[in-house]
């Protein structure tokens, strides 16, 4: 190996063999991870953590090196690239050790690959940590014997023999001579390959049904008619509620700590403009925004844990059927609900879903479920009309319903598109098969579920808060000057905002709601933002009232604000989900048609909502 | 009798694949672990159609109608 250039090693295995969490804990890096085939979609690149000379590559999972589907051919031929342009110096093969027989095959196709190419193989029989949990064995000295090449066991999530990989690694060397157990001569055939790694783990492998048969059970219990269908609404309530009674008091505190702060600097700075800048925009615009960072953590966190655990897979096949009906498949289920944190992350997981066709339509539907950039707003609004009581001896809180219908909204728009346009075409009703591996339930391992969720809050606070900074910044200055903020309407902003009044009045919203619209569509929280900053600056007396109590002082009709709720629900603010589903479905196309249509289908919602409750109320 | 007619906690074996089976499929279920020979059990049948699972030595499988009837077993 090269002394001078980094050391480059490949991790590569099929998926859910734990690949990315072992990624992690070599690079230190934060390669998402989850409990389900094929999260992985990126090669991830990293140097490890004890000696910086040495790179780790993570490649996505794959089930072969004969790859059959698109995303799978990608994996492979990146992998081929590698290893014929001589960019690699040694393959790291992880198998799952509780799953020796399906990681064999696989392991014994890159045996042969790096055979060819006269590339070092290390096997390292993952999870490890399992079976030492319940006592059972694995003969990594008979297998390294058997294929001549070494075989590790390590966990990836408690970190067991990591420290032998470095020397394991310097040590291999590249196999000279394809496995063949009696000495036959090897042929591409499927089935003696998989006779060959279905013998190896026989002899070499853990013995015994225990890990199998503990899944089993729990696949009765989450999968059976009536316990099964229970227990999914029960997780999904729980995964609801939490985000609203876990962060709670989180948010509480960093808005008192808001209040705190806010009183303490405005008291030391005279009045005047630069006072009236760090109220508003600071505090009314930045301020009302931050509120809302502990809920994206608790969502990100919760979503994680339940990706952690192994039962999204449970939850696709009890999709599956009903998801048909609305011309998706069981696969979409993993995207949309990842959407529920954030579109992006969701649109990188439909990659999961391997028919074009229904990845497409699950395209349709990501954008429309309701993302945390939307609690912002929801939160906001519902706060300043519907009354904070609570109904049934304290069960059912109003607030809570009403965030939960629109929750529900949002859900059902999403399949009622998908509904109708797999209905406009024979093509978009074709399916593929479904076949789907069944992870191992697990425990979920927190230090990277809470890295995760911190890095999240924090790309939200770091990304989205730029944003807003900005825009709360431009739009102070718009709304202040020229005449110091003495009269909002008849500032600059106050004037453009009256020319595009007529778009938003027949909602019964002034201009003031249309700015914050306009400004919205960067990202759906710079709403809460740009509308803290507008109010901050008419409210002359610089009194910190919480936005949602100056949204009900200014004496805004129900009618309108549940026509903006509906427009939050359905219209597609967010430049950062276009970009990535440009860069995912390879053109703009999509993206300008969704971001368009949904426009126009959020506006005549909004209108019709506000007329209904016109009518009603 | 195909894989999909397998009764919750039965095996059986795998005599061939569907003629109409595409290519890439048959390919793919044979590295799972599906391939004539192999005795495969059906540990979960959930009701209303929803997809069964399948356990193949030591991994299990969620597959649906649409493959698993295209399986043929003895």
């Amino acid at each position: 190996m090269p002394p001078s250039s980094p050391t480059k090693i490949a991790l590569i295995g099929s998926p859910n063999s734990g690949k990315s969490l072992l990624f992690n804990r070599l690079t230190g890096l934060n390669q998402k991870v989850a409990n389900f085939p094929g999260i992985t979609v990126d090669i991830g690149a990293g140097r490890s953590l004890v000696d910086s000379s040495t790179e780790y590559l993570d490649f996505p999972g794959v089930y072969s090196l004969k790859a059959i589907s698109g995303e799978e051919k990608l994996a492979v031929d990146s992998f081929d690239k590698a290893l014929d342009t001589g960019h690699l110096d040694a393959v790291i093969c992880v198998v799952d050790a509780t799953r020796l027989e399906k990681g064999l095959i696989f392991a014994l196709q890159v045996l042969e690959a790096c055979r060819r190419h006269n590339m070092p193989l290390l096997i390292a029989a993952n999870m490890s940590d399992v079976l030492e949990l319940h006592k059972i064995p694995l003969d990594t000295h008979g297998l390294a014997a058997a294929l001549k090449v070494p075989v590790l066991s390590i966990s990836g999530k408690t970190g067991i023999g990591l420290e032998q990989i470095p020397s394991a690694i310097a040590s291999a060397t590249a196999p000279t001579e394809a496995y063949a157990p009696t000495g036959d001569i090897i042929t591409s055939d499927d089935a003696l390959v998989h006779r060959q790694a279905q013998q190896l783990a026989k002899q070499y492998g853990p013995k015994g049904d225990l890990l199998i048969n503990a899944q089993t059970r729990l696949d009765r219990f989450f999968l059976h008619s009536w316990v099964g269908g229970i227990s999914f609404f029960v997780i999904m309530y729980l995964l609801f509620q939490s985000i609203f009674t876990w962060a709670a008091p989180i948010m509480d505190g960093v808005e008192s700590l808001l209040q705190v702060i806010a009183d303490l600097v405005l008291a030391r700075v005279p009045a005047g403009m630069a006072s009236d800048f760090i109220a508003d925009a600071m505090f009314g615009g930045i301020g009302a925004f931050l509120v809302f960072v502990p809920q994206i953590f608790v969502l990100t966190l919760v979503v994680g844990m339940l990706e952690d655990s192994g039962y999204l897979a449970r939850a696709a096949v009890i999709c599956h059927k009903p998801l048909r009906v609305f011309g998706l498949t069981g696969k979409s289920f993993i995207p949309m609900l990842s959407s529920v944190a954030c579109a992006i992350p969701g649109v990188y997981a439909a990659r999961t879903v391997d028919s074009p066709c229904k990845r497409w339509l699950t395209y349709l539907a990501i954008p429309l479920m309701p993302c945390s950039a939307r609690l912002p707003v929801y939160t906001l609004l519902i706060a300043a009309f519907i009354p904070a009581q609570k109904a049934l001896g304290g069960l059912i809180g109003w607030q809570g319903l009403a965030m939960f219908g629109i929750y529900v909204f949002g859900i059902i728009c999403a399949l009622l598109v998908t509904a109708m346009v797999s209905r406009s075409s024979a093509e978009l009703r074709s399916d593929l098969p479904f076949v789907l591996e069944m992870p191992p339930y697990r425990l979920p391992s927190w230090r990277p579920l809470l890295r995760n969720a911190w890095n999240r809050s924090k790309h939200f606070v770091t990304k989205a808060g730029k944003v807003i900074f900005i825009v709360t910044v431009v739009v102070w200055l718009l709304g202040y000057f020229p005449n110091q903020g003495a009269s909002l309407g008849d500032s600059w902003l106050g004037t453009l905002g009256k020319w595009i009044e007529p778009v938003f009045a027949p909602f019964g919203l002034d201009w003031k709601y249309g700015v914050a619209i306009l400004t919205s569509f960067l990202a759906r929280e710079v709403f809460v933002g740009t509308l803290g900053t507008l109010f901050g600056i008419e409210d002359a007396d610089e009194n910190f009232v919480s936005l949602s109590q100056q949204i009900q002082d200014s004496g805004l009709p129900l009618s309108s604000g549940a026509a903006l709720l509906v427009f939050f629900a359905i219209a597609l603010q967010c430049v950062s989900t276009l970009a990535v589903m440009a860069k995912e479905t390879g053109s703009w196309r999509l993206p300008t048609q969704l971001f368009v249509s949904y426009s126009i289908f959020a506006y005549l919602a909004a209108l019709l909502t506000y007329q209904l409750v016109e009518l009603l109320v | 009798m195909t894989l999909w007619d397998l009764t919750q906690g039965t095996s059986a074996t795998i005599s061939a694949f569907a003629g109409s089976i595409e290519a890439g499929y048959r390919t793919r279920l044979s590295e799972l672990g599906f391939y004539p020979g192999e005795t495969i059990a059906c540990v979960m049948a959930p009701s209303l159609g929803a997809p069964k699972l399948y356990r193949v030595n030591n991994t299990v499988y969620s597959l649906d109608d649409s493959i698993a009837s295209m399986i043929e077993i003895d």
